[in-house]
């Protein structure tokens, strides 16, 4: 700083030291500390950078000192921090994130509760790999009003599947013809897809109910290679389900609907009934969100309005681990390369656990930024330490998990590094209580972009331009 | 003579020297003696001047002269007499005269003729004549000799005594040292007394002579003498008695100004005023006009014009008019009164009209300093640079300063105040903070729109999932907790409000029983997904189970007792029961509070009316079917009542006060007295030992049940009324809600051991609800686990807090 300052010396520089935890944008060699001038900014480290990993391509790069984004010159950065210029600094480099930017929104009857995308990048269409061979992407999204809607990227309605009696609460691409789903009447159900691309012309019909839970399922999640679905009900408990109609169990008797009940919609096909593979009680209140753990399908981990979050081994169906929190938790995503839970609380933040027994402390870092409860999660498919959150406040989040402050000493604190807001609510005064914007469900595909669904009764896509 | 002389002009008194004196001045002893002679020549020569006033200067002086005849004289008379006249005549040269004389051979018989030369006559003659004689002295120049000054002449104390000491206030032992003690009149020595020796004061002291008192009188240095009558005077005096047979010590009054014939006569009289009194004066209106006129004409101006000069003066006194308090400023011993010149410290560096380079501000320090607030800076200056003292401009701030000094000496305080040296925050309470007190909701997370209306009353389902809500629309709504979206609705009446909505406790069964009208409907929604199978079937049988008493049992009591029924129990509409609602209960009066026992099984209701004051208050028993009435006669208008959470108790609150009662023994167990004039509301903590009550008069009262009738705690923040007051089911938390558009979120921790008290702390204002017709926030409820509370509006939203 005092060199940087003398009049006359524009030649003011610092040493960095460059890293990046990405391996395919890693330098050839160690360069060791290079000296730069303050007065390069972002652009032109990015330019070095690419210089120095001699891309044909240059690819855009940010950079993180001391888990804080370089938005200024390194000059302005080490005056404000209060860094002196003669210590080396170390430069974490990262492929930059583009804004993602506004591309459409596909209007619904009722609100969207829930989204997922088919995509080839999308989980379902790795999992489906060769089979999986069209370029086309489909977006699926459960609605308040019972139904199931797939779109095209053109906003049109492929397909539409009806056969919840009361509102959908979670839709998931199983794989490129396979849909499953859950809602407030208690059930799961799975649904073939054909595609087409076409307006109404692909078709999506149940092939399978689920019962077992007593109460709404909130959340599901899904894991394709071993067929399990995994549910999380308002009664306490995570189901373990089979998404083939020859593993599971008979459906409990007690839970089907009565006869003589009189149902909204009459169904005159009798579809094949079943029951859950496992039910996993120990939460003491309603389960919010489940989810695999990322490299190990026999790991699921789920979180609860009861503050906590269990660690399941699927294959004993016992409960593992129990991480306790100070808040409600609403939603959880795994980070697998931090080996990390993100979980949405209503605390208005963002929690991340780590899981591993070794673990001393249950939150290994705090984002925050949301204005209301947190209620869904969702991974960056290009990168293992960004994700994208959606808020009640009604705008959704990313947040990059390398950028992270000290804050009060002790707490490590993250700030987002986009925020999306809803395109309904443009121009309109900011909403107290998140009344009518708020988001129910987000998905972040490689090709689609961001995917959000919310009370303004519209999936909105924002998707990150490249250059 | 001397007396004759006294009586008719001045006393001429000359002193008479004392004996010593003459030894002394025997110079002088032949002129005294003379002087005397003179003395009574010039009485005589007065004497017979009785036509005196008539003579004038200088004619006279030849008869005058020989009036003087009678003087003994010497044969040369004539020739001095014949000096004389040249003397008088060339007064101005003297000298010249007694030159001539001295060289005259019969210089020595004038000397001694003029010393004879009656003087006073002299000045009789004329006023002009020198009081004193020329002589030769030893040397041969000329010496004056001064006449007797005569101590009483121009006096008018005639007491004068003689021969007096004149030294005044002096003491006499500064003479100690000399042989004088004074001076008399004359200017000549007074003679110390002569001091016996030891012999004389022995001798003395053998013969006392009479009146010797061994004093010595200050004035005089000589003995004092006091006579027989003195002493006995001074030793009346001494012992404070009268001093002497003629004292009178109480001597009659005399009546000066009261008595007979000195009555005041009062100056008041009947008279008309006269006429000139009202009239303006002729005479005083003539000297006006005079005045006028002379203005008009100029020979009286008014003012005079002032001159250059004088305004200069004015403008440089005005330019110096300092009124500078501590101008003589004196070491003053430190006193509250006393305000000491403040210290000002030396100039610095920066005050200087050319400070060095190092002392003068750069340009982002000047910014700072002119973007200040001028209190907040720091000197009230900016350094500046003159390269000479003579470009160093006016002081800009002059008159300013000037200003401010004179407007803070006038509102200076006069008397020093005594500050008490307390931290003001010392004093307050140790509260926790609020942060430490987490959770409690802070902000809105969720608003529920839908009611047309005021939404009277809401209510949170036992497990959390849903808010069940009623409204001046006459609808009952179920609403999502977490989303808020509306799951169910059903409407009870098309003209009356829904006063209360309240969901049965217990997990297993759930029954949302709603007061619309006179009716208090139990519903079991009919949604899909609304309940478990299980639940479903529980609700049902816990609305039906009355209805199999009531046709095995109840037909005996009721009818057996041959009571007219003050409610009926009955099943509603076909519709109706499609919809859910399974059960009603028809009172005769309106129903304004609902409350569940905790087992499910009872419920109460209260029906404020002044007209059936004996079934105001009801007790239900869901599973029999039976309404009963524990108070024949109640003390007040019942306001709400509850049930104690774990004992058999029972409150109910009338307008002012809140009774206890046990349902067991039927007695009444203890009467609160809140102090409110109108309770709306009242909540009791979920140990029981606390109870909260709210009043339309803002206020909101804890009362420890252990403690007395009185309030352990008033809590006055609200600005208007309090609707609604409610405890956390778990948590240590409450919230009350206001007609001013408020809830407030309060920590409220009771501990188990009597002996430490409950603390209170006011944690959070939560502000969102639009005030609607002077009606604010209608009721909240919380969330039966989290720190979440959910309000229901005037404005016809529900809010959750997070």
């Amino acid at each position: 700083m005092a060199t940087a300052q003398v009049p006359g010396d524009r030649l003011a520089q610092v040493r960095i030291h460059l890293k990046t935890r990405s391996p395919d944008i890693e330098l050839p060699q160690d360069t060791g500390p290079i000296l730069v001038s303050t007065e390069l900014k972002r652009y032109q480290l990015s330019t070095l950078v690419n210089r120095l990993l001699d891309t044909e391509k240059p690819i855009p790069l940010e950079f993180l000192v001391n888990g804080q984004f370089l938005r200024t010159s390194i000059d302005e950065f080490l005056t404000q921090n209060g860094i002196s210029a003669e210590t080396t600094l170390s430069v974490e480099y990262v492929k930059a994130l583009i804004p993602p930017l506004y591309v459409a929104s596909y209007e619904h009857d009722d609100w969207v509760s829930s989204v997922d995308v088919l995509s080839a990048s999308s989980k379902a269409g790795q999992w489906a790999g060769a089979r999986y061979d069209s370029s086309a992407q489909r977006i699926l999204s459960g609605s308040y009003d019972g139904l199931l809607r797939v779109w095209n990227m053109s906003s049109e309605v492929v397909a539409t599947g009806q056969g919840h009696t009361a509102s959908v609460k979670a839709a998931k691409v199983l794989s490129p013809t396979q849909v499953v789903s859950s809602g407030f009447d208690r059930t799961l159900r799975l649904w073939k897809y054909e595609d087409s691309e076409a307006a109404g012309a692909a078709s999506l019909t149940p092939t399978l109910e689920l019962y077992g839970h007593k109460a709404s399922i909130d959340n599901i999640a899904v894991h394709a290679p071993s067929s399990r679905i995994l549910s999380a009900s308002s009664d306490h408990t995570v189901g373990i389900w089979s998404s083939k109609k020859a593993e599971g169990p008979a459906a409990p008797e007690n839970l089907l609907p009565t006869a003589n009940k009189r149902r909204k919609l009459s169904n005159t096909k009798t579809l094949p009934q079943r029951g859950p593979l496992n039910i996993l009680e120990g939460h003491q209140s309603q389960v919010s969100d489940v989810c695999f753990d990322g490299r190990d399908a026999t790991v699921a981990y789920s979180s609860s309005w009861d503050h906590s979050v269990k660690t399941w081994d699927l294959t004993t169906g016992a409960c593992v681990d129990t991480r306790t929190t100070a808040q409600s938790l609403f939603s959880i995503c795994h980070l697998p390369e931090a080996s990390l839970l993100a979980t949405g609380t209503s605390a208005r933040h963002i929690t991340l656990i780590d899981p591993r027994a070794s673990a001393t402390t249950v939150s290994a870092m705090t984002l925050r930024g949301h204005t209301n409860a947190v209620v869904s999660l969702a991974t960056d498919p290009a990168s293992s330490y960004q994700l994208v959150s959606g808020s009640h406040d009604g705008t959704c989040k990313i947040w990059d998990i390398r950028s992270v402050r000290n804050d009060a000493g002790t707490e490590r604190v993250g700030d987002s590094v986009y925020t999306i807001e809803r395109d309904s609510a443009k121009g309109k005064p900011k909403a107290v209580g998140g009344e009518g914007v708020k988001v129910f469900g987000v998905a972040w595909d490689r090709e689609v972009g961001v995917v959000s669904g919310g009370e303004d009764k519209r999936v909105q896509i924002n998707k990150s331009s490249p250059p | 003579m001397v007396q004759r002389a006294g009586q008719k002009r001045k006393v001429v008194e000359v002193p008479v020297p004392a004996p010593e004196q003459i030894d002394e001045e025997l110079g002088y002893g032949a002129v005294d003696g003379a002087l005397d002679d003179e003395g009574d020549s010039e009485e005589d020569l007065s004497d017979d001047g009785s036509d005196e006033e008539l003579e004038i200067d200088g004619e006279d002086d030849s008869e005058a002269e020989l009036d003087s005849d009678e003087i003994p004289s010497s044969e040369d008379d004539e020739d001095i007499r014949q000096q004389m006249r040249e003397l008088k005549t060339s007064n101005g040269d003297n000298d010249i005269a007694s030159q001539e004389l001295t060289r005259s051979d019969i210089a020595r018989k004038v000397s001694a003729a003029s010393a004879r030369m009656p003087l006073s006559a002299l000045e009789d003659d004329a006023d002009d004549v020198p009081n004193y004689t020329v002589m030769t002295d030893a040397n041969g120049d000329p010496r004056y000799v001064y006449g007797e000054i005569d101590a009483a002449y121009d006096s008018d104390d005639s007491d004068a005594p003689a021969g007096a000491n004149t030294i005044g206030d002096i003491p006499l032992s500064y003479y100690d040292a000399y042989p004088h003690i004074g001076y008399d009149i004359n200017g000549r020595r007074i003679q110390r007394p002569a001091k016996g020796e030891a012999l004389d004061s022995l001798l003395d002291s053998i013969d006392i002579p009479k009146g010797w008192t061994g004093l010595t009188d200050p004035a005089t240095g000589k003995p004092l003498k006091l006579s027989r009558e003195d002493l006995e005077v001074l030793k009346k005096l001494t012992r404070h008695e009268t001093p002497g047979d003629g004292y009178d010590p109480y001597p009659d009054m005399v009546e000066y100004f009261t008595g007979k014939g000195m009555e005041e006569v009062m100056p008041i009289s009947a008279a008309p005023e006269p006429k000139r009194r009202f009239i303006p004066s002729m005479h005083e209106h003539k000297r006006v006009m005079k005045i006028v006129k002379a203005i008009k004409e100029g020979r009286i101006k008014p003012y005079r014009a002032p001159t250059e000069e004088d305004r200069e003066r004015e403008e440089a006194e005005a330019d110096f008019a300092s009124y500078d308090v501590w101008a003589n400023e004196q070491p003053r011993a430190d006193h509250v009164m006393n305000v000491p010149a403040p210290k000002l410290p030396p100039p610095g560096y920066e005050e200087s009209y050319h400070p060095p380079p190092e002392y003068l501000p750069d340009k982002h320090e000047q910014q700072e300093w002119e973007e200040q607030d001028e209190e907040d800076r720091t000197r009230d200056f900016m350094p500046r640079d003159h390269t000479a003292l003579r470009k160093v401009p006016g002081y800009e701030q002059f008159i300013k300063e000037k200003f401010e000094r004179c407007l803070d000496l006038y509102l200076a305080p006069r008397v020093r105040r005594s500050k008490l040296n307390i931290d003001p925050e010392s004093l307050l309470p140790k509260l926790p903070d609020p942060a430490e007190l987490k959770p409690f909701p802070t902000t809105c997370a969720t608003v529920c729109r839908g009611h047309e209306g005021r939404v009277r009353s809401i209510a949170v389902d036992p497990s959390g999932w849903y808010i069940a809500s009623g409204g001046d629309d006459g609808t009952v709504r179920v609403w999502d907790f977490k989303t808020g979206r509306q799951l169910w609705r059903i409407k009870l009446s098309a003209s009356e409000p829904v006063n209360v909505v309240s969901w049965r406790p217990g997990q297993d069964a759930r029954v949302l029983t709603a007061c619309c009208g006179e009716t208090v409907y139990f519903i079991v929604p009919q949604s899909d997904g609304f309940y478990t199978p299980e639940a479903e079937a529980a609700s049902r049988e816990v609305l039906d189970s009355g209805f199999g008493y009531a046709a095995s049992n109840g037909s005996k009591t009721v009818a057996g007792q041959d009571k007219p029924s003050s409610s009926s129990w009955a099943r509603p509409s076909a519709a109706l029961q499609e919809r859910g609602v399974l059960l009603t209960l028809t009172l005769r009066s309106t129903p304004k509070t609902l409350s569940w026992h905790r087992r499910g099984d009872y419920l109460s209701t209260v029906s404020p009316t002044t007209a059936a004051t004996s079934t105001a208050i009801a007790i239900h028993t869901l599973s029999k079917h039976q309404t009963q009435h524990p108070f024949k006669r109640l003390k007040g208008l019942a306001q709400t009542a509850c049930f104690h959470p774990s004992k058999p108790l029972f409150f109910v609150a009338t307008r002012q006060r809140v009774r206890m009662y046990d349902l067991q023994q039927q007695k009444m167990e203890k009467e609160l007295m809140p102090g409110a004039r109108w309770i709306s509301d009242i909540s009791l903590h979920p140990l029981g030992s606390n109870l909260l009550i709210a009043s339309y008069d803002k206020r909101l009262l804890w009362h420890d049940l252990d403690l007395g009738t009185t309030p352990y705690k008033t809590l006055r923040y609200h600005s208007k009324a309090i609707r609604a007051v409610e405890f956390h089911p778990s948590l240590p938390l409450f919230a009350d809600a206001s007609d001013d558009g408020s809830l407030q979120i309060f920590h409220g921790k009771v501990v188990g051991d009597s002996l430490e008290n409950a603390t209170v702390v006011p944690l959070k204002v939560l502000r969102g609800h639009r005030v609607v017709r002077e009606l604010g926030v209608l009721d909240v409820k919380w969330h039966p686990r989290e720190a979440w509370a959910v309000s229901a509006g005037a404005d016809g939203s529900i809010r959750v807090w997070m």
